[in-house]
């Protein structure tokens, strides 16, 4: 292009700066949202308004006072807890089996069982209300495990068959000649080997579980309400701050748990499916 | 007779090398197998019989009805054209942003890598109803992005942000950009500097480089983006429900409002069946897409 090629360092110092900026403004960008909620959440005044008016923890107290929310938080644990363990006792044996399998089929079987990640989620709800109905289990707390199991298994299938994927098959070979058998190694030598893999994909399968609003919105009962549909629905009928406090305490409870996903299995594996 | 083809079994038919040892038999599969057959398949299927079916109440039994009125209609015909047509600009609006940023952090990033991986992970795990939300209050007539327009003499009075499809834009690239820089990163990692130096060595400014050596390499990535990003932004009815206001009609919010208004379910099924039918091209774009790059990686 032009004679400066030759000031390469003075090029990249330049490039570098720029990107700097794009990055940092890319961050307030990314950020300014949760942030101005977790600041409006300590607001004293009964109106959502940013610089917030005094400081308070009013709008805490009044989260714990709202029965909806707190049912609705006891159905989402709950819903969260049993259907991670579901899709985790299926999902974990399946990911195992399919990583060491030699049979040809053994990647488009894991193509299927990741592919309720690529199926928008709308439409994945209307189709299990429709059938679970179908099959009488209507609108339950049974039908909500469930559906939310099919969403959380393709997380720990792939989780875990991207741990078991790293493990080395020689302990196992070893175990079995030294007269081990099937149970044993599994249980002494293979089961060891994954459990962060297994940790990390049920931590994933809990937090996705829990944010979960367009299967569990077609599920919705006042038995069987979860968090994000009565704030969807509160939402719709008042703007006062209690939702602020309410995703402040979310968001400090799912960075809790991504510090610990990030302490046994590192966040690297959490992006695009591969 | 149905053989029970224990490991070792099945490949001497075959006559192949042993397999190596393992403790987990392809049996363990089954399970989940049918699990997701009875609750994914079959709801699925259920989705495609039900868009068949009339409406009720109504007394038409030709058994495309529900097509005619989504496919034939000019409204529905628009609705699915903004459908494409937001999920289009959303993506194009993740590359521009997305790429800059996941070229920082693979080549300029440093010790502040560990720190951009957390700060873009993070908000993936913010509930989406805390982040359309912070951007209503960021949005607001009276809200801080007008107050400071304001103040920098930009705009003399507020303008509106909010209900318009300028604001489902910012919501849903908010939302979705992180699995851009994430997906452009995984790729710009693997490719080789040196061809970069070969083509500066040669006489190529940085400029040039760029546009004829790391973009072209880097084309995957952005691939594989944009097909997760659109598939994604296809799916979404939270972030127009609430920050819309009606200005779009997609049709992941027509279903949503079949469901709560109008409770015309066969045609809420045909209005899903045509999103499956865009996230089933979406995945098998996204499958060649892999197998393409695990031939060339």
């Amino acid at each position: 292009m032009s004679k400066r090629t030759s000031t390469a360092p003075t090029g990249e110092r330049q490039e570098r700066i720029w990107l700097a900026i794009v990055v940092i403004a890319f961050f307030v960008f990314m950020l300014a949202p949760i942030l101005i909620v977790v600041a409006v959440s300590f607001t004293e005044v009964d109106y959502v308004a940013f610089p917030i008016e005094g400081f308070s923890f009013r709008w805490f107290y009044r989260i714990i006072e709202y029965e909806p929310f707190l049912d609705a938080l006891i159905v989402t644990i709950q819903v969260a807890l049993l259907s991670t363990v579901l899709a985790g006792a299926i999902g974990v044996p399946a990911a195992l089996a399919l990583v060491r399998s030699r049979s040809r089929y053994a990647q488009a079987l894991m193509t299927f069982l990741l592919s309720p990640l690529s199926m928008p989620m709308i439409v994945l709800g209307l189709g299990l209300l429709f059938y679970l109905s179908w099959l009488g289990l209507g609108i339950s707390m049974t039908s909500l495990v469930i559906a939310h199991a099919v969403v959380g298994l393709p997380y720990i299938t792939r989780t875990v068959a991207g741990v078991y994927r790293g493990v080395s098959r020689d302990l196992e070979e070893s175990a079995a000649i030294l007269g081990a058998n099937r149970w044993q190694v599994f249980r002494r030598v293979t089961l060891p080997q994954i459990k962060p893999g297994i940790f990390a994909g049920a931590m994933f399968s809990i937090l996705i579980s829990v944010d979960n609003l367009p299967i569990s919105y077609f599920f919705g009962s006042t038995d069987t309400d979860t968090l994000p549909v009565v704030m969807l629905s509160y939402l719709e009928h008042q703007f006062d701050p209690s939702i602020a406090a309410l995703s402040t305490v979310q968001l400090i409870l799912a960075v809790g748990g991504l510090l610990i996903v990030e302490r046994f299995y590192g966040l690297r594996h959490m992006g695009a499916p591969a | 007779m149905a053989v029970e083809v224990d490991h070792g079994a099945g490949v001497a038919i075959r006559g192949q090398a042993p397999p190596a040892y393992s403790p987990v038999s392809l049996r363990w599969v089954w399970p989940a197998g049918l699990f997701l057959f009875a609750f994914f398949l079959a709801p699925l299927v259920e989705i495609g019989l039900r868009s068949f079916e009339p409406s009720r109440g109504a007394e038409e039994v030709y058994w495309l009805v529900q097509y005619d009125r989504l496919l034939l209609d000019s409204f529905y015909l628009g609705v699915i054209g903004e459908t494409i047509g937001l999920s289009l600009v959303t993506t194009i609006v993740s590359i521009l942003i997305g790429y800059p940023v996941a070229y920082f952090l693979v080549r300029h990033a440093g010790r502040w890598h560990g720190m951009i991986i957390f700060l873009l992970i993070a908000p993936l795990l913010t509930s989406i109803i805390m982040r359309t939300y912070g951007w209503q209050v960021l949005l607001a007539r009276r809200g801080l992005i007008n107050e400071t327009l304001i103040d920098l003499g930009v705009i003399d009075t507020p303008m509106r942000w909010l209900n318009s499809p300028e604001a489902i834009v910012i919501g849903l690239v908010h939302v979705l950009v992180p699995f851009m820089v994430l997906s452009i990163a995984a790729v710009l990692q693997g490719i080789d500097t040196s061809l970069e130096e070969s083509a500066r060595s040669l006489g190529a400014g940085r400029l040039r480089t760029f546009w004829r050596v790391t973009l072209p390499l880097s084309l995957d990535g952005v691939g594989t983006g944009a097909i997760l990003v659109f598939m994604l932004a296809n799916g979404s009815f939270v972030t127009l429900l609430l920050l819309g206001g009606g200005s779009l009609q997609t049709l992941p919010l027509l279903i949503f409002q079949q469901f709560n208004t109008t409770r015309d379910f066969a045609f809420a099924a045909a209005m899903s069946n045509v999103l499956l039918v865009l996230a089933i091209a979406c995945l098998y774009l996204q499958l060649r897409l892999i197998k393409r790059r695990g031939v060339v990686g």
